[in-house]
């Protein structure tokens, strides 16, 4: 980032605190606006305004119910006068699936506002919302949004399903949750002054704490979140709500909880993602699917274990062609693979759409760290796969204490709460402090508008890249002995071909068909033209009035029918994925 | 309701008007019941025993079929279960009747016998596919798994057009052979109704094309290849399940029936025990191991990240214990460490072998069960029960679940006994012999025998005897090992190439089933494929014995169950003692046992921490603790083990305190101590 933008972005966020405190009402009309984050209950509104605004476009509907009963909504985006909703290619996209990281559902709403606002006014937007469908999915999580803002909490809290289970297998269900001790309304960190601590006050920041290296004195030794112990077991908060992770508990390549933590108890255990796969699952024309997380700026693709193998050298291709190209319109973002690059996961939904629904799917890990700088350009970042864990919190001192740089003088200090004494009944005195819920993970509102730009920019390339299959007959003429000979030429040039090389391997649902029907019109032999120059082709044995393929990218494909008789007939193709298309022949 | 099910509920309930009130109707294990009576015997026996039994509706199948559970026990009426209980489920296949009648038969031992159910829930599903069930009782019969989910096995474009077709009309789909200069299969010597296939390197050459019976219904050149039927929800269970198959299911737990009877189980705590009937057995033989990819706790190897971090070496293995005691003196004070949490910390993967620790019970009660039968006379040589298979209910409810768990077969087709061929050497070397046998025994037996011994055991010529003794020298093969692949080789073909199996069912056909069992080859003049012949082995005749043998075969194996619930793990306070040790300070020790057979909890319970605690509570007025929670866990407690728990209290006055011990899967206990005052 430049001066001048810095300067811009200082001179934004004064003008942004001058603004008077607006009503629910303005932010949730149409347009929408993205200064400031939505709660649960104001998504819903904010869909509710968007599809009274365009009653023609949308349609609003409750995918699923969360664990306790709240809506996963979902709005379709189609144009009912090019056609009808499964006959076009579709792109799938979610957010907020971990209940903390909301600026996925921004994401969504942001791109919902794009496309419906911008319809009939640019010509790009215009065309794409003519040829596709969208189905969006703005909060996959929503008891998790919903406590995320109404209960105190840390900015890494209230990720999980509400899903009881008991985490310590004491036999006690959800009993020692964090707890808001100084009614801020945050979850911080406790420490205590204690000389054989671990850590000492970093010298340039004294609300920063430096771990201390052998021989040094300590200060400080830090007591995990703000909580006390309240199931007298002699440890704190151990067992918050859940713990289900939303993305390790759906049903490919789940694993149960001793080979990695958080999977539930069983695959789709939580009510909400079994429902939501199901209404997903009846939308097979899914060609590409998004879902938000955050945080580290990073576009993952699958496979997300190892032991799954590589996926098809020609589905590698796609997803290396939209996310290279997704990098560049979210610099600093990292077109990454998702075990080799960051971690292994098993059960998570991204895999679940790519594998079982046959999408190219990328997971977007909206915002990171270096994003928060002062005094100069955004650094470069370093990939570290401990990200997500949050143990990098504290542990870069010069990072950290640029951020806190960044807090006091473009955030007004609200992204810290600086340490306050306080009296705990089981570790009596001691300091209360640090990073507040709404930040660290979240871009201040300032700096929200511009990352969800540019993601949904990502997603709309996605978009045009889904198959945008031609269909043209190349030629009828006559084959002899009173019979002729019908090419049929389908061309996509776009990125995705038809179906992924994945579905074609594993037959995961039927080929394309290409037919040929009339009353009057016979097809005798016919099939794929292996070579257009020699005319070649490799003709089916049975039923050659229905042939099977798949439309490659960036590609084309003819095929040949061999007629008897006279008259109109129809050539039709029929896709999952890319549509229908008809045309008609007339065989002399 | 289907018209047909009420006439099936009405002519029950007229039976069960003949029963005094309270006793269970009679029941005919004559015969197979269809779904429909079987789902109105279940309502009939909660009807009749209303105190004690109980009807769950978990899901409806594709079929439009119920999956009903009944339960049996002293807490229908309970909110929240206390008592520990036993799940049944049967006939996940959907293709053992015989399973679902067992279920019913236990059903009705469990209601006649109140001392069989009033300290525990019984929870009991006699029909775990229901859609493919219901195809025992249709005609023309064929055998399938799949329930009725639509699917398009030949991913063309049309649904279940192309299923079999009873073309000679004798209610059965068989096979027809056809011949074909390209065929693969010829008759076999001497049983000209069994086929084989031709050895070209012998000079043989096919005859015979196999086809099932039926026609090319939707002219793609293929028959039979889409009839109905969509997924096998015996197969559709999250252990080892496989994607991708043709009848496995989308994902694991993409079946109505499946994921409802794993939420029921995990909705169950209590549920302390699980056993199928069906195919596979755990009862006769412990469940198998020796599959590759476990995650094996004596050969563990560290992430070289991770080896440098807590100072152990990448290029070596270690034990579980070696890296527990590692990991405990890194772990952050207060931290409690389990191996469950290492290994998945080191990404250790899943577990696929039945750990150790739970083969030492699976052991010793197929040797009861063994036993069991043989006082029954019910041990006459038969085939072997087929083996447990990926993705299936019983594997699930032990490696997930966690809880012992056992599938229990009733039939298979009794072996067909041979005269041992003259000078057969009694002390010849065989699998059951060899499994038993250390690696320095088997090295004894010298290079001679052993050569005889891997020429008989029908190893490919491709193993030396050479290799196999220096493998077994090295301690990269064990006999136990050896034995265990010999086991699952296929069957060895007796002299004519005949298969076991086949060689079975034509016998039992012959000699039982007058004939039915196996349809002899007729002409049939085929549409498409000219002349062919219409025969073979009948749907069910090798699974299913005749009704007649039921009863006897009911009576004589399902009581075992009743067994195998007298095993259950039972946690009591065997002993508590109260030392004063002055200044009104005392010290309360309490011994915790499990008086049952099996353990508190299975190791693979531990190991997926899918176990809950017993839990120890003091409970007294003006208690002051020194030392010990009020409310204290003992994680495992093994099969007649104890554990003891310390708690150092002040007491300022003499208290009447109670000490608990409560647990989820193994009842529990109360008693009351003096602390302070008169002893």
């Amino acid at each position: 980032m430049n001066r001048i933008t810095a300067t811009g972005l200082c001179l934004m966020i004064a003008l942004m605190l001058a603004l008077p405190v607006r009503a629910d009402g303005a932010r949730t009309a149409v347009p929408l606006s993205f200064d400031d984050y939505y709660t649960y209950e104001e998504v819903g509104r904010a869909l509710e305004a968007l599809q009274q605004a365009y009653p023609r476009l949308t349609r609003l509907d409750v995918a699923g119910h969360s664990d306790e009963g709240r809506a996963i909504w979902c709005l379709t985006v189609n144009n009912p006068a090019t056609g009808a909703e499964l006959e076009k290619p579709a792109v799938y996209v979610d957010g907020n699936i971990h209940g903390n990281e909301i600026q996925g559902g921004e994401v969504c709403l942001y791109l919902l506002n794009e496309l419906l606002t911008r319809y009939g006014k640019n010509p790009e937007i215009t065309r794409l919302l003519d040829t596709r469908c969208f189905y969006v999915v703005p909060v996959v999580n929503p008891d998790g949004r919903h406590h995320f803002f109404a209960d105190p909490g840390s900015h890494s809290n209230n990720r999980s399903l509400r899903y009881p289970l008991d985490d310590d297998r004491d036999g006690l269900v959800d009993e020692d949750y964090p707890d808001d001790l100084d009614g801020d309304g945050n979850i911080c960190t406790m420490r205590r002054r204690d000389p054989f601590g671990t850590h000492r006050t970093h010298p340039e920041d004294p609300r920063l704490m430096v771990r201390v290296k052998p021989g040094e004195k300590a200060e400080w030794a830090l007591l995990g979140s703000e909580g006390i112990d309240n199931d007298g077991d002699g440890r704190v908060n151990e067992d918050a709500e859940g713990y289900i992770d939303p993305n390790r508990n759906w049903s490919y390549d789940w694993m149960p909880g001793y080979v990695q933590s958080g999977s539930g108890p069983y695959p789709f255990a939580g009510r909400g993602l079994r429902e939501l796969a199901a209404f997903i699952a009846a939308r097979p024309n899914i060609n590409m699917a998004w879902t938000f997380h955050n945080f580290g700026g990073m576009y993952l693709r699958g496979p997300s274990a190892k032991s799954q193998g590589e996926y098809p050298p020609e589905d590698v291709a796609v997803y290396d062609y939209i996310g290279k190209q997704a990098e560049k319109i979210t610099p600093g973002y990292r077109y990454m693979l998702s075990w080799r690059d960051l971690y292994e996961t098993y059960g998570d939904s991204g895999e679940w759409l790519a594998m079982t629904q046959g999408a190219y799917v990328l997971v977007g890990e909206l915002y990171a760290s270096e994003e928060e700088n002062f005094n100069k350009p955004s650094a470069e970042r370093k990939v570290d796969p401990d990200y997500e864990s949050g143990a990098m919190f504290g542990d870069d001192a010069a990072r950290t204490l640029e951020r806190l740089r960044f807090n006091d003088n473009l955030a007004g200090g609200e992204l810290y709460q600086a340490w306050r004494a306080f009296k705990h009944p089981q570790y009596g005195d001691i300091e209360i402090g640090g990073w507040v819920k709404m930040s660290t993970r979240l871009p201040p509102p300032f700096l929200l508008r511009q990352m969800l730009h540019r993601n949904a920019a990502a997603v709309l390339f996605s978009a045009r890249q889904t198959p945008e299959v031609g269909l043209e007959i190349a030629a009828v003429e006559p084959a002899g002995g009173g019979l002729h000979r019908v090419t049929v030429r389908l061309s996509n040039p776009a990125a995705m071909p038809s179906m992924t090389a994945h579905a074609r391997r594993v037959e995961l649902y039927p080929q394309d068909t290409l037919t040929l029907a009339s009353s009057g019109v016979k097809v005798i032999a016919g099939g794929r033209v292996t070579n257009p120059a020699s005319g070649e082709v490799d003709f089916v044995d049975h039923r050659p009035e229905v042939q099977f393929l798949t439309v490659p990218g960036f590609s084309r494909v003819e095929h040949q029918f061999l007629v008897s008789g006279k008259g109109q007939a129809v050539v039709t193709y029929t896709s999952r994925h890319a549509g229908v298309r008809r045309a008609n022949v007339q065989i002399p | 309701m289907r018209p047909k099910l009420f006439l099936a509920v009405w002519l029950v309930l007229l039976a069960a008007g003949a029963a005094g009130a309270g006793e269970t109707p009679p029941f005919a294990f004559d015969r197979y019941h269809d779904p429909e009576v079987v789902a109105a015997r279940l309502h009939q026996l909660a009807q009749v025993h209303p105190d004690a039994a109980r009807v769950h509706a978990l899901a409806d199948s594709p079929g439009g079929r119920p999956l009903l559970l009944l339960e049996i026990g002293p807490e229908t009426a309970a909110p929240s279960h206390r008592l520990p209980a036993v799940l049944v489920a049967a006939n996940l296949e959907g293709s053992v009747p015989v399973a679902s009648e067992a279920a019913l038969y236990l059903a009705q031992l469990l209601l006649d016998k109140p001392e069989a159910r009033g300290d525990r829930t019984w929870y009991i599903t006699p029909l775990g596919n229901p859609d493919a069930a219901a195809r025992f009782f249709r005609r023309p019969l064929v055998e399938d798994n799949r329930n009725d989910r639509p699917f398009n096995d030949d991913q063309d474009d049309r649904i279940d057009e192309d299923g079999p077709d009873d073309l000679n009309g004798d209610g059965l789909i068989t096979q027809m052979r056809v011949p074909d200069p390209a065929g693969e299969w010829i008759p076999v010597e001497g049983e000209p109704r069994a086929l084989r296939k031709a050895d070209w390197s012998k000079g043989e050459k096919g005859q015979f094309k196999l086809y099932t019976e039926g026609i090319d219904n939707d002219g793609d050149g293929r028959y039979n290849e889409d009839g109905p039927g969509g997924v096998d929800v015996g197969l559709n269970f999250p252990h080892l399940f496989k994607p991708f198959t043709p009848t496995g299911g989308a994902w694991a737990g993409s079946e109505a029936e499946s994921h409802a009877l794993v939420a029921f189980a995990f909705a169950h705590p209590e549920i302390a025990l699980v056993v199928t009937f069906g195919r596979s057995s755990f009862c006769l033989n412990p469940p198998r191991g020796g599959r590759t990819g476990t995650a094996d706790f004596n050969r563990i190897k560290i992430p070289e990240r991770i080896a440098k971090w807590i100072g152990l070496e990448a290029d070596k293995t270690y034990t579980m214990a070696e890296v527990m005691e590692v990991a405990k003196r890194l772990a952050p004070p207060g931290m409690e460490l389990t191996e469950a949490m290492v290994a998945s910390f080191l990404g250790l993967g899943p577990v696929v072998n039945p750990l150790p620790e739970d083969l030492k019970f699976y052991e010793t009660l197929s040797k009861q069960c063994n036993d069991f039968l043989k006082e029954r006379k019910l041990d006459a040589k038969r085939l072997d029960p087929p083996a447990d298979r990926d993705g299936s209910f019983e594997l699930w409810a032990y490696y997930h679940l966690g809880r012992p768990s056992f599938a229990m077969d009733f039939w298979t087709l009794p072996v067909v006994e041979k005269a041992k061929p003259a000078g057969a050497d009694p002390d010849a070397l065989t699998p059951d012999k060899l499994e038993t046998m250390t690696s320095e025994e088997f090295l004894a037996l010298g290079e001679e025998k052993i050569t005889a011994f891997i020429k008989s055991s029908g190893a490919p010529a491709s193993v030396q005897p050479a290799m196999v003794i220096n493998a077994v020298k090295a301690g990269m093969m064990t006999p136990k090992k050896m034995a265990e692949m010999m086991k699952s080789m296929p069957k060895p073909k007796n002299a004519e190439g005949l298969d076991t199996e086949t060689e079975a069912l034509l016998a039992f056909s012959d000699k039982t089933l007058g004939g039915s069992g196996y349809v002899a080859w007729q002409p049939f003049q085929h549409p498409t494929l000219g002349a062919v012949e219409i025969g073979g082995a009948a749907p069910f005749a090798a699974g299913t014995p005749p009704p007649a043998q039921m009863l006897q075969l009911l009576e004589g194996q399902v009581p075992w169950v009743l067994t195998l619930a007298d095993k259950m793990a039972r946690i009591r306070l065997a002993k508590v003692e109260v030392t004063a040790l002055g200044g009104g300070i005392h010290q309360v020790k309490a011994w915790v046992e499990n008086s049952g057979y099996l353990p508190y909890t299975t190791a693979m319970a531990q190991r997926n921490i899918q176990c809950t605690p017993v839990v120890l509570e003091l409970k007294g007025d003006g208690l002051k603790f020194l030392e010990g929670r009020p409310r204290s866990l003992i994680r495992q407690v093994g099969g007649h083990g104890a554990e003891t728990i310390t708690w150092l209290v002040q007491a300022d006055r003499p208290v009447s305190a109670i000490i608990a011990a409560t647990t989820a899967t193994a009842w529990g206990d109360e008693t009351r101590v003096q602390i302070g005052g008169a002893q």
